[in-house]
């Protein structure tokens, strides 16, 4: 049995995959809170309308000739975008605001959380189905 | 895995507070490192400039050190001819370093560094509830 044809586990599956990909996307603003001209990235909204949307499938480069080479990175499933109201600019054009980042990591680790829960919520309501244990 | 990349760029962020941190003790120790000869230039105090690069191995942008630079501001001039260093007409030349700027400098590096630290811990707690959703 596929569990990610259950809309509740690939829903849950996408939702985890978003939030660690937006950990990814602000550990990097944290990284690069003294950077020159760098500007922070955050990953757009997803609506509830695009959950539930079936998967497109994405489109890659193909490698046709042995001389082509590969990228050496693939794109990542959900878009980045510069973030552009953020609360202020240094002088050297770094807007990354260490606290307005650290804001969103929380939010992002506590919706974690919750999908993780969840998670394990159905999880063990399949297992109540089953009759195993208990 | 996103999660492990993300500790890595923190690990990469706290590395870069590091060596700046390592700058600015230099500069502080040299902050009164007079010419070695006679009339010549002081201690110079160095800038650390970062820049957001990507890492083949790993396959995500990692923030490294760019350069670490001069500071090409005029140094303090004292009159004192009695210094080895001091030139003909009996002034001598202190070095650029401004012990309140350098630490006002190392709050930044400290403060920047323990929010890398705070990802990082973050990120492992978000990795080993994933973990945890095997024992249930």
């Amino acid at each position: 049995m596929d569990l990610n044809k259950l809309p509740l586990f690939s829903l849950m599956n996408r939702r985890m995959g978003w939030l660690a990909q937006r950990q990814h996307v602000l550990s990097q603003n944290i990284a690069n809170a003294d950077t020159p001209a760098y500007k922070p990235l955050d990953l757009s909204k997803e609506s509830f309308r695009r959950m539930l949307e079936p998967e497109r499938p994405r489109v890659s480069m193909q490698q046709t000739r042995a001389s082509h080479l590969m990228p050496t990175r693939t794109p990542s499933p959900f878009r980045e975008d510069v973030d552009k109201d953020t609360y202020e600019t240094a002088l050297a054009g770094n807007s990354v605001v260490i606290e307005e980042q650290l804001m969103k990591v929380s939010e992002t680790q506590g919706a974690y959380k919750l999908a993780t829960n969840l998670y394990r919520k159905h999880v063990s309501m399949f297992k109540a189905a089953l009759g195993r244990d208990r | 895995m996103d999660l492990m990349k993300s500790i890595k760029i923190s690990a990469a962020g706290m590395k870069v507070q590091g060596v700046r941190l390592k700058v600015i003790a230099e500069n502080l120790a040299n902050a009164d490192s007079m010419s070695p000869v006679k009339g010549g230039d002081p201690y110079r105090r160095q800038i650390v400039t970062f820049e957001n690069a990507l890492d083949k191995t790993i396959k995500a942008d990692l923030v490294r050190v760019r350069s670490i630079e001069h500071d090409l501001s005029e140094f303090r001039k004292e009159y004192d001819p009695g210094h080895p260093a001091a030139d003909e007409t009996g002034y001598i030349k202190f070095p650029n370093v401004n012990a309140l700027v350098e630490m006002m400098d190392m709050r930044e590096a400290q403060r920047s560094y323990e929010a890398n630290l705070r990802i990082i811990d973050v990120s492992k707690r978000m990795l080993s509830r994933t973990v945890d959703l095997l024992r249930n």
